[in-house]
């Protein structure tokens, strides 16, 4: 699953656009804005402010496919009560159930660096999904999610990169087995692959929740740029 | 050898006689105990005895046998010491127990749920053919499944083969396999015994309990239909809360320990993830499988190959009923060609469902057989289809299409088909649309080509024409099906001359000095491009006079003669070129009495017919002229050859209801003659307004009407008459028309005779309203009305007579009446006023009697219950004592009167008959206990309403008089003296003395008005006699106040009688 690779071609067209009409403005109003003593700053601002944003629409985007997944999936997935344990077998997924107290006294780049981790395996479980998928329209609509994905993995890596904090090297071979990608551990069979989907998407809205929680955070420790380029970032 | 069943009859026979025949000789020793012989193998007897005593320690047994004939069979026990032989002879019944059966191998098919076991039948121990059957007990769980194995013993070891399928999945339980046998030989008498229990064998090997929860059978694909049955297993301490097949609960089934089950009957066809199937344990786990149920794939439809290009050949199909398997279960298609031995495996694309697959074509084949085979996990189904590939040839849409031209007549069309078709060749079709929309084919057959560009033209085309070109094609020697239409390309051939000379006419001005030519333009197939101008010239003998160029759109020219005639010619040109000429000369004939025609309307046209002239030589044109406003008018023509005699002349610019007026000009040798007007409609509609009329004379029977010509232009047809009607009817009463009311008075007259202009309506009704509408009718219809309201003059000379005459009539009467009763008058004194009145005769008291006969209150005079009494007048100057009489008694109740009456009256010399009153009522009334008593009872109401004119405490006498009934003669006088203001005199006393009707004098008052007593009677009570009915409260005859000149009364009367009487009259 390599992402990196493909990083430096996951901007959208739209995106691209933003991004140039945003460091334009950011340059226009440099001279007007002596808070700002360093374009590091700003950029980590408004990359922190995207990514909260991305975050935000991912988790809405995520309530849709989620229900039409689990409808797919069938019963019990489907039934709203359903709560299964999680097994040890589950840990195919990037588990998201760290203690609060815990994630709290993590540095801010010891979070990032877990979510990202989190969302660079989370996402290629999801494309191991998409090729199962019977329904057609399914798969195109977790398609669309795959790659609102891959833009917030991306949004994460620049936050880092803009903060000054290196990317997470891969985990080696002591990281759990979700680490390991999807097809890593012994063959499943089909109920256990859905209940994995399930938990996949239970693990994507935990991670989505906190992430957006930790960049609203990160946004608040970071001064914000100035306000008309923030017009500037929601018009993306 | 052994195969001879007389040999082995024979051989089991010396069997049996050899064990018969083992005994054992007793030498003073104790009898082996328990002695026992079996044999395995009917060959080898294997004895068993007990030598448990002390005291055969030491022994040698040593066991005889004795063949045939010997009887025991000696056991010779040598002793260890002195070597003593004893002899047994023992006889026992020997059995036959196979060998136990050793389990080769005990295996499982879990996706089938079955078990093969196979063991050795150890038939070599046999020395001929025998029948064995064995026993397989089986138990899962807490089932044991015992089953009956027969087989045949060869005399041969060989591998003896079982399964079994069980209906759960075998991982739900462990299955344990044991056997044993039994031979069944029909001439072995001894006991025939079951071998031992072969060794038990597990399936799964390990017989352990689980490790985890697990639900089988696992991600099975099963049919719609069948029954399933799910299983859990579960480590020990914990249980099964319940267990799920899609969200429907089902009754658990205990497996055994760690297992239970549930069983689902005919299950439906699942969701595409599939059907889950799960296992809510306590404490909290769930397990689950997927199971997916579907259909084997059906065999696919309407299977068709064909090649598009010659490179590969394409197979479509439709797959038939859907499988609902999805993913990896899904229906697989496998392509597979016969005769070169390849196949294809074919992709289907799922978001489209479209079913096709191609195969490679081979340079040197020609014709391929096909085999399309669908499977899945539940089946597989196929179908077949031999093609010659040549006839299956299905081109692709043509490319690139172009078309082009260089001339006016003839396309060049070029396109591009993709493929190989060098062994073909091609038929194309070529579409022609023209402007009109008119299509037109043209094939063309050409030689194939690799990836080529093809070419072909097309002509006969018109000139200046724009068409529309499309391309398809097929294969030409063997037709299968079109290519698609390529797209439509646009083109315009090049301009040509115009094909002929425009229709000309010429109009000749009235004084003859110039002529004017007119010319219809060409219609677009004739003029062959674009006419950009005509050429007029005038020819004098060959010679050209004048040449005009006349540039479109107009469509005349005027041309000054000069006295001469010349012959006219107009060419048409457009860029291409000139027309061929068209001629006509300006000569005008002389014509005399032309007359005009009318032309019938056909509709849509108008029919015109003439008389043929032998004359006319190069035949008739009719000309007309149509106006539209106020721009002069457009001159039109057609032309007919000589022969013609008729014509119907359609235009799209005739309007029905419009009329048009044409010339029929005949063309002779020597110039065009005007033969004949003819004036007519398209189609003839009812009159756009109703004719002006007026009233111009009304007397008291008869109305003069007079109306006025429509105008032509609204009569919009040939006007064929009016229609009057008539009828009575009051102006703003009825809007509507007359036929709709559908009068019954209603009169019609239809006037035919279109020079007339008024008309007189006699035989109406003097100083009545008459409503007039008249209207003009064609053959379309009748045209609006116009209404007019005429009121008759009165008849005052009627009027005048009608009253003037019973005018005359009473006068005349009057008159002669007046002079009857002067002439007369004595004897009407004497009738009607006679100084003495006979009362039997007086005509005057049956008048009275009549008058008022119905009237209950006039009792007096009521003659019906008449008892006649006799009253005799002694002396006539007692009256006055009488009166004093009367004054004295007055005070008296009235109810005794009459009898003081009948008292006094004794002593009478005149006996007069009269009928004394009926008054009951008021002689029933006791007087002294009420004296108004009776007129209350009578006249409560009347004495109420006039209480403040009558006091009956001040005049009760009076009352008592006036209410009684019969009164003495000479008491009413005093009463009516009384009653009157002036004092009468001596003569009235006198006269009034005489003879009283015995009625009441009120009573008198409702007497008819010349009654005299109610005339003269002023009397102030006269409110309490007057008439009343007596179920009525309201008098008959006001009281007093109201009727003080009764004589206007009287005139008021009979004037209202006059004219009731009038109409009698």
């Amino acid at each position: 699953c390599d992402l990196r690779r493909k990083l430096v071609i996951v901007f959208p067209a739209g995106d691209s656009w933003g991004i140039f009409a945003f460091l334009c403005a950011a340059l226009w109003n440099l001279p007007a804005i002596p808070a700002l003593n360093s374009t590091d700053e700003v950029g980590a601002g408004q990359s922190i402010q995207k990514t909260y944003d991305l975050t935000r629409y991912l988790e809405h985007q995520l309530r849709t496919l989620a229900s039409t997944y689990l409808n797919y999936l069938g019963p019990p997935f489907n039934e709203p009560d359903f709560n299964p344990p999680r097994m040890t077998r589950a840990e195919m997924v990037p588990s998201a159930t760290v203690d609060f107290e815990l994630w709290r006294s993590l540095n801010d780049n010891a979070r990032l660096a877990a979510n990202y981790r989190a969302y660079t395996h989370l996402l290629c479980y999801l494309r191991s999904m998409d090729g199962q998928v019977a329904k057609a329209e399914l798969r195109k609509n977790l398609g669309h999610f795959c790659t609102s994905l891959q833009g917030l993995v991306v949004s994460i890596a620049s936050v880092m990169s803009s903060l000054g904090y290196p990317l997470p090297s891969p985990l080696g071979s002591a990281s759990p087995t979700w680490a390991q990608g999807p097809g890593a551990t012994s063959p499943h069979n089909d109920f256990l692959k859905k209940m994995d989907d399930f938990w996949l998407l239970k693990e994507l809205q935990t991670w989505l929740w906190r992430s957006a929680k930790d960049f609203n955070r990160l946004k608040k420790k970071v001064p914000p740029a100035a306000l008309m380029l923030r017009l500037e970032m929601r018009g993306f | 050898m052994w195969d001879n069943p007389s040999l082995r009859c024979l051989l089991a026979i010396a069997f049996l006689h050899l064990l018969s025949l083992i005994y054992s000789q007793e030498t003073g020793k104790s009898t082996p105990g328990n002695w026992k012989c079996i044999t395995h193998d009917l060959n080898r007897m294997i004895c068993s005895w007990d030598a448990t005593s002390s005291a055969n320690r030491g022994l040698t047994y040593k066991i005889c046998q004795f063949r045939a004939a010997a009887i025991k069979t000696p056991v010779s026990a040598v002793a260890g010491n002195d070597f003593e032989c004893m002899l047994f002879f023992l006889v026992s019944f020997q059995a036959l127990i196979p060998l136990t059966p050793q389990i080769l191998n005990l295996s499982a098919d879990f996706s089938t749920y079955t078990l093969y076991l196979t063991w050795n039948d150890s038939g070599s121990v046999f020395q001929h053919e025998l029948d064995a059957s064995c026993t397989i007990l089986s138990r899962s769980g807490f089932n044991v499944f015992p089953i009956n194995y027969d087989s045949k013993l060869t005399g041969k070891d060989s591998i003896l083969f079982w399964n079994w399928t069980s209906d759960i999945p075998l991982e739900c339980t462990s299955y344990y396999v044991k056997i044993r046998c039994y031979i069944n030989e029909l001439y072995f008498t001894g006991r025939k015994e079951w071998s031992e229990w072969s060794p038990v064998r597990t399936v799964p090997e390990k017989d352990t309990k689980p490790n985890s929860v697990m639900v089988f059978p696992q991600d099975k694909v099963v049919l719609v239909g069948s029954n399933v049955t799910f299983c859990c297993l579960y480590n020990e301490g914990k249980s099964v809360k319940f267990m799920k097949y899609g969200s429907e609960s089902y009754p658990l089934l205990r497996l055994s320990k760690w297992s239970s089950a549930i069983k689902v009957q005919n299950v439906s066809a699942s969701v595409p993830s599939g059907t889950n199937v799960w296992c809510s344990l306590v404490p909290d786990d769930v397990e689950g499988t997927v199971l997916f149920v579907g259909y084997a794939p059906d065999t696919p439809q309407n299977l068709n190959c064909e090649t598009r290009t010659f490179i590969t050949i394409t197979c479509s199909w439709n797959p038939g009923r859907p499988t609902a398997l999805y993913s990896k279960r899904r229906t697989k298609y496998i392509l597979f060609e016969r005769i070169s031995r390849e196949n294809v495996t074919c992709k289907v694309e799922e978001l489209n469902k479209k079913h096709a697959c191609d195969f490679p074509v081979h340079a040197n084949q020609k014709i391929y057989n096909f085999t399309l085979s669908a499977s899945n996990p539940l089946g597989q189904a196929e179908s077949s289809l031999l093609i010659d590939v040549n006839q299956r040839v299905h081109l692709e849409t043509p490319d690139k299409f172009t078309v082009s031209t260089n001339s006016s007549t003839h396309a060049h069309l070029s396109w591009y088909i993709p493929g190989n078709f060098i062994k073909i060749r091609l038929l194309c079709q070529i579409e022609i649309s023209n402007s009109n929309s008119e299509r037109q084919l043209q094939n063309v057959s050409m030689a194939g080509a690799e990836n080529s560009n093809y070419r072909a033209w097309v002509d006969a085309l018109h000139p200046y024409g724009t068409y529309t070109f499309r391309v398809r094609c097929s294969a030409s020697e063997y037709f299968w099906k079109w290519s698609k239409w390529s797209e439509g390309k646009k083109l315009t051939t090049l301009e040509a001359p115009p094909a002929r000379g425009p229709d000309i006419w010429r109009q000749r001005s009235p004084v003859g000095e110039t002529v004017t030519v007119f010319w219809k333009p060409l219609l677009l197939s004739e003029a062959n491009g674009i006419i950009l101008s005509h050429e007029v010239v005038c020819y004098l003998r060959e010679r050209m006079l004048k040449a005009h160029e006349v540039p479109v759109p107009l469509n005349s020219t005027e041309i000054k003669l000069g006295g001469n005639d010349c012959l006219i010619s107009v060419i048409a040109k457009n860029r291409a070129g000139s027309s061929p000429p068209s001629r006509i000369t300006s000569v005008d004939l002389p014509s005399d009495n032309v007359k005009t025609e009318l032309a019938i309307a056909t509709g849509n046209g108008i029919y015109i017919s003439w008389h043929s002239d032998p004359n006319v030589t190069c035949g008739y044109t009719l000309k007309w002229c149509i106006s539209s406003g106020s721009e002069p008018c457009n001159v039109d023509w057609e032309m007919f050859p000589s022969n013609a005699i008729d014509a119907v002349i359609k235009s799209a610019l005739f309007q029905p209801g419009v009329r048009y007026n044409f010339s029929l000009y005949g063309c002779k040798h020597n110039g065009y003659q005007l033969l004949q007007n003819i004036t007519g409609y398209m189609k003839e509609l009812p009159p756009k307004v109703a004719p002006n009329f007026t009233v111009e004379e009304t007397s008291s029977d008869s109305i003069l009407v007079k109306w006025e010509d429509i105008p032509v232009e609204d009569c919009q047809g040939f006007l064929k008459g009016y229609i009057l009607y008539f009828a009575k009817g009051e102006k703003g009463s009825s809007k509507t028309s007359f036929m709709e009311e559908g009068s019954p008075e209603l009169t019609v007259k239809n006037i035919t005779d279109l020079t007339k202009k008024s008309l007189r309506i006699l035989g109406l009704q003097g100083k009545t309203s008459y409503r007039l509408d008249l209207r003009a009718y064609t053959v379309g219809g009748i045209g609006p009305s116009k209404d007019l309201y005429v009121v008759t003059k009165e008849n005052s000379v009627g009027l005048i007579i009608a009253i003037l005459i019973p005018v005359a009539v009473a006068v005349v009467l009057g008159v002669v009446t007046s002079i009857l009763c002067y002439q007369k008058r004595e004897w009407i004194k004497e009738t009607f006023y006679p100084d003495i009145p006979n009362p039997e005769n007086s005509k005057a008291l049956q008048f009275q009697k009549n008058i008022c006969e119905g009237n209950t209150a006039l009792k007096t005079l009521e003659m019906n219950p008449c008892t006649p009494n006799s009253v005799e007048v002694v002396e006539t100057r007692s009256t006055v004592l009488k009166i004093e009489d009367t004054e004295i008694i007055s005070p008296v109740a009235d109810s005794e009167l009459p009898e003081d009456g009948s008292e006094t009256g004794t002593g009478s010399h005149v006996v007069v008959s009269y009928c004394p009153p009926i008054i009951e009522e008021e002689i029933s009334s006791p007087p002294i206990d009420e004296p108004v008593g009776s007129s209350q009872v009578i006249y409560i109401d009347i004495q109420s309403m006039y209480q403040p004119q009558v006091n009956p405490e001040e005049e009760p006498e009076i009352n008592f008089v006036t209410t009684a009934g019969y009164k003495p003669q000479m008491q009413l006088p005093i009463n009516a003296m009384k009653m009157e203001s002036h004092s009468p005199t001596e003569e009235d006393l006198d006269k009034i003395a005489g003879y009283r009707p015995q009625a009441n004098t009120n009573v008198w008052k409702l007497n008819s008005p010349d009654s005299p007593v109610s005339i003269q009677s002023n009397n102030e009570n006269g409110s309490f006699g007057s008439p009343c009915s007596i179920n009525s409260r309201q008098f008959l005859i006001p009281p007093k106040d109201y009727e003080d000149s009764p004589t206007p009364n009287n005139t008021g009367w009979s004037f209202t009688h006059f004219f009731q009487n009038k109409p009698n009259d």
